[in-house]
């Protein structure tokens, strides 16, 4: 089944006078369970295509359908809701809230969910011990390593297992070590969760982790390939 | 302009919308600030005029007792060659003798007890607006004339118009029953309920007559042309009356000390209404500039690894306010002033003031008077208050160490 | 989907103390704003409270019946007849707390040394205990002790102006109903005190039926004063009373005997709510500019939040939150520091050293704070939605940042 289905996807930002392209006629189908990476220089699209997947941004035209639903037309109260449901986000940095713990951060967006005080939190226990960090609960954002940071946010992502997990430039600020636990991390949940993953980055080592590499330029695909070669 | 002074200017509108609502914060008060001082100083004016010009006049001589204890007895002799030689001293005929008694004043019908004040008829006009305010008859002219000037309320109330005669029982300086007929010569109407039913004017020489003062009487009242001088003119008087130390010059403080003390409690919770709006404007700047100092800090540490030192940081924050603090009073006194000078022109009312203006002796309607006291005090003191607000955190730059301070956030 | 309110409090409590040097000058901007209004409000309403209460204790009453011409020619010849048959029914009605008769004319007092006009009351000495405290503050000698009393008692001030005191004969001279002048000598038997001095100064009082028999007046009287239950609330006593008096008299309750005194109740309402008003608008600055300043720190949370699929309600809602905490609990403080500083004033601040002053605004020279519960309510309910209302910008703005632009915001 398909994941993600974009048609023909057009932005433009106004960035002063001068007229930006985003996204310039992407059409793109992303099926369930794949491990997709999205790859480019920067201001190729990449995160600007990740906006629109995850209804953060709204393309001035094409249509983008996220299991099965249009999401190219809601309002932002409905986006908001789509979000917390189906999907999950770990950006750059600063993915967590500065003023609650790592498991309060796992537990926000079931909190938001409404999921009753006792299951949220077996479940942020759970997923925290799931991204190894057993021992940081209690602490807060500021008290935790970049990696550490990064993992709570991937915890707080899969906590509602949503379907499809949205990663922009995920390990930017890490360290080839801690990177590359995190991409080992993202490639067991997707195995084991058969959570979809789409994550943009243009660092060549992550790519070799991909199954499926998208190359963008100008804000068009200008390449799509499968790679059986990908560490798994 | 300097550098300091434009990176000062420069730095203020970093954050537009808070340097503006700090500045409008200032503006706020010292436009409420100007109002209200000017209202108020133009009340008190107002009153002050008002009341001592109605009837009290400026300074008065008077027996030294008197005052504390009006008593018919305790009277100033030769009062009308004192009078005279302080005109003469003076240079002003703003300066006139009274006497004053208490008697039953009766019509063919009715009886009330009433004040009587012998006047000068011819200077009297120079030290009170009640000949001003006589609305039928006239005014006295003869000062030897049987004949009176009484109020509107009391006209109403002993039945009585203009040529009516009047019946007056009391006693005199000697405790000697006085008696006396007299005819009404005019009608005056000042407005005050009390004046216009207990006081009444009649030439001093038949009141002396009438209650056996032979010369004497128990004021002389001076009217000085500008209340500042009043202190200066008193000097003068106390030298003329020096020979005869049982006579006292009494400055309108002395004489109506409720007036002053009325205006010194006004003051009072004026200032402490003042006083609260300066604090929370103080609250204001301070939050925005220890906010401005705490997300410069790295910034800040930069310029001191530069070498810049601690000192001249300080003074560029301090600067800052000052630039805020100045576009406060400047905008604050314009527009303070402009308000001022509207009201000035027609006037302020609010609901239930004629009553209290009445108690006051002022009209319904109060005149704020705008002078450079009035516009510029009140803003100079939320100016002072700002500076000193923002010593914390201008302050606080003193105790930065650079290395800690470029790893700030 | 609404975002619970558990979670947000919760983050609105946390990111009020997030800047706490912020939030504490904030803070005490509140504590001080509300202080001060509540703190001012209550001497105001001190001072008003005595004006009245002295105004309606001189006055006294809250309701008088006079003859129609009678307030503005208070003469003998303005008087009524003794109470109705109907009056007395309507007199004896729960709403009359106390009643008396008076006599009330204008009249010159003499003593061996000076004369004075003044103001002769004759009264029932028994009922006026009930209306008046002249009996309570009688300085020197005794108070009247019933209708036939033969003695005068006056005030202190007016026994210093004439130079007597009790056990001396005065003369008092008025006239009768046929403009005769009628005279008769009294032996001051007390003195009197009261907070104004001109009253002292001008009211003087004898037993009832001897001076309608120096008067010769008969059983006339001049007015008939009536005390309620609340003088806040007379108007269904003065109907009462009304409809029970005869036609050709004149019922007026205090506010219109007296309008200064009525209107500064009015005006004393009208002060309080600029007060609160202006405090509230001083403070609203500081109030904008710490919020906007926590919206602008915040930026990224924001669009992080929104990311992760809370709705813009719940971003609005979580500043308002964090508003209403920073007034709750500055408006708190203030409250505790008024009433704080008011209790130990309560009884009195004295302002004799400008006695003179209260004296011509028609106020005595104690201040008794006033706190009133419904002047506290209005000042913090103000403040409040106010404070709500100015929140209201910042956090709306909040609420609507584009997610993409305030994650990516540097």
């Amino acid at each position: 089944m398909t994941a993600i289905s974009c048609k023909a996807l057009c932005r433009t930002f106004q960035q002063g006078e001068v007229k930006i392209t985003g996204l310039d006629q992407v059409t793109i189908d992303i099926d369930d369970g794949e491990f997709v990476c999205l790859s480019g220089p920067s201001g190729s699209g990449k995160t600007t295509l990740l906006n629109a997947m995850g209804g953060l941004d709204t393309p001035d035209s094409g249509q983008i359908t996220v299991n099965s639903q249009r999401i190219d037309h809601l309002s932002k109260g409905e986006m908001a809701d789509m979000r917390l449901h189906k999907i999950g986000f770990v950006f750059q940095a600063y993915n967590l809230i500065p003023v609650l713990t790592a498991q309060e951060n796992i537990e926000f967006v079931m909190q938001v969910q409404g999921v009753p005080a006792t299951k949220r939190h077996i479940k942020s226990l759970e997923v925290l011990k799931e991204v190894g960090l057993e021992g940081a609960a209690d602490r807060l954002p500021s008290q935790l390593s970049g990696g550490q940071q990064q993992r709570v946010a991937v915890a707080r992502a899969i906590v509602s297992k949503p379907t499809l997990i949205l990663a922009d430039e995920p390990t930017a600020n890490l360290d080839t070590k801690t990177a590359s636990q995190l991409m080992d991390l993202f490639v067991e949940l997707n195995r084991h969760h058969k959570i979809t993953f789409v994550i943009s980055t243009h660092d060549q080592r992550i790519m070799t982790y991909a199954r499926r590499l998208i190359k963008m330029q100008d804000g068009k695909i200008i390449s799509d390939e499968k790679l059986s070669s990908a560490i798994q | 302009m300097s550098i300091i002074l434009r990176l000062a200017w420069r730095n203020l509108w970093r954050h537009k919308r808070r340097t503006w609502l700090t500045v409008s914060a200032m503006v706020f008060s010292n436009v409420l600030l100007v109002f209200m001082i000017s209202l108020q100083l133009g009340t008190y004016k107002m009153m002050i005029d008002n009341t001592l010009n109605a009837f009290s006049g400026h300074i008065q001589v008077q027996h030294h007792l008197y005052n504390d204890d009006p008593k018919i007895r305790y009277s100033i002799p030769e009062i009308i060659q004192l009078t005279g030689q302080l005109q003469h001293a003076l240079g002003s005929d703003a300066v006139s003798a009274r006497a004053s008694a208490f008697a039953l004043a009766s019509s063919e019908q009715r009886s009330y007890g009433i004040q009587i004040i012998g006047v000068q008829p011819q200077s009297e006009f120079k030290v009170s607006t009640i000949p001003g305010l006589v609305k039928e008859g006239r005014y006295l002219s003869d000062p030897y004339a049987e004949e009176i000037v009484i109020g509107k309320v009391l006209a109403r109330n002993l039945k009585v118009k203009v040529g009516d005669e009047l019946t007056l029982l009391g006693s005199g300086r000697d405790g000697s029953f006085a008696a006396g007929i007299v005819k009404i010569a005019g009608i005056y109407e000042s407005g005050l309920t009390d004046l216009d039913r207990g006081m009444v004017e009649m030439p001093l020489l038949y009141f002396q007559q009438l209650f056996v003062m032979e010369n004497q009487g128990h004021a002389i009242v001076v009217n000085v042309p500008d209340l500042f001088e009043v202190n200066q003119w008193q000097q003068k008087i106390i030298q003329q009356i020096k020979v005869q130390p049982e006579l006292l010059a009494l400055n309108w403080m002395e004489l109506q000390p409720g007036l002053l003390q009325a205006i010194q409690a006004d003051m009072s919770s004026a200032w402490f209404m003042y006083g609260i709006l300066i604090i929370l404007v103080a609250f204001s700047v301070l939050n925005t500039q220890l906010m401005s100092v705490l997300e410069r800090t790295r910034e800040f540490g930069i310029t001191m690894a530069l070498g810049l030192k601690p000192g001249k940081l300080a003074r560029l924050i301090i600067l800052e306010t000052g630039l805020m603090a100045s576009l406060g009073l400047l905008l604050g006194c314009l527009i303070g002033f402009l308000i001022t000078l509207y009201y000035q022109r027609y006037g302020f009312y609010y609901p239930g003031m004629e009553e209290m203006a009445i108690k006051f002796n002022l009209p319904d309607r109060m005149y704020p008077s705008a002078s450079w006291l009035s516009v510029l005090f009140g803003p100079l003191i939320v100016y002072l208050f700002s500076m000193l607000a923002t010593l914390y955190p201008a302050l606080r730059l003193y105790f930065l160490r650079p290395v800690d301070a470029m790893r700030a956030a | 989907m609404q975002t619970p309110i558990k979670t947000i409090t919760i983050l609105a409590w946390r990111n009020l103390w997030r800047n706490y040097r912020r939030t504490f000058i904030m803070l005490a901007a509140i504590t001080v704003g509300a202080w001060a209004m509540i703190f001012m409000t209550a001497l105001m309403r001190g001072m008003v409270d005595e004006m009245i209460k002295d105004g309606i204790r001189s006055l006294p009453g809250h309701v008088q019946i006079h003859h129609p011409l009678y307030r503005d020619d208070p003469s003998i010849t303005n008087s009524l007849s003794a109470p109705s048959k109907q009056l007395l029914t309507a007199l004896k009605q729960d709403d009359v707390i106390a009643w008396s008769t008076r006599v009330r004319v204008p009249a010159v007092i003499s003593s061996e040394r000076d004369s004075r006009g003044i103001i002769l009351v004759g009264i029932d000495p028994v009922a006026e205990r009930s209306i008046t405290n002249t009996a309570d503050n009688i300085s020197e000698g005794r108070f009247l002790t019933d209708k036939l009393d033969n003695g005068l008692v006056i005030g202190a001030a007016l026994a210093k102006r004439l130079d007597t005191q009790p056990g001396k004969r005065v003369v008092v001279m008025s006239q009768d109903p046929d403009n005769e002048i009628a005279d008769r000598g009294f032996r001051i038997v007390g003195l009197y005190q009261a907070t104004i001095e001109a009253m002292e100064e001008n009211t003087i009082y004898a037993a009832r039926d001897t001076v309608q028999k120096l008067l010769k007046m008969g059983d006339q009287i001049s007015e008939v004063v009536i005390l309620g239950k609340d003088y806040r609330d007379v108007s269904t006593l003065t109907e009462n009373i009304k409809s029970a008096a005869a036609n050709d008299t004149e019922v007026l309750p205090w506010q219109e005997l007296d309008t200064y005194l009525g209107t500064m109740l009015k005006v004393m309402d009208g002060f309080v709510f600029v007060w609160i008003v202006v405090i509230f608008l001083a403070l609203s600055f500081g109030l904008a500019n710490t919020l906007i300043m926590a919206v602008f720190e915040r930026v990224r949370e924001i669009g992080l939040m929104q990311a992760l699929g809370m709705r813009p309600s719940g971003i609005l809602y979580q500043f308002m939150l964090e508003a209403f905490f920073l007034l709750t609990i500055g408006l708190g403080i203030g409250n505790i520091a008024a009433v704080a500083s008011i209790k130990p004033l309560e009884s009195g601040i004295d302002l004799s050293v400008v006695a003179e002053g209260m004296a011509m605004m028609g106020a005595g020279s104690t201040l008794y704070p006033a706190l009133y519960i419904s002047d506290i309510i209005l000042a913090n309910i103000i403040v409040i939605i106010l404070g709500l209302l100015t929140s209201l910008v910042p956090a709306w703005r909040a609420s609507r940042y584009d997610p993409v632009e305030a994650i990516t915001k540097t």
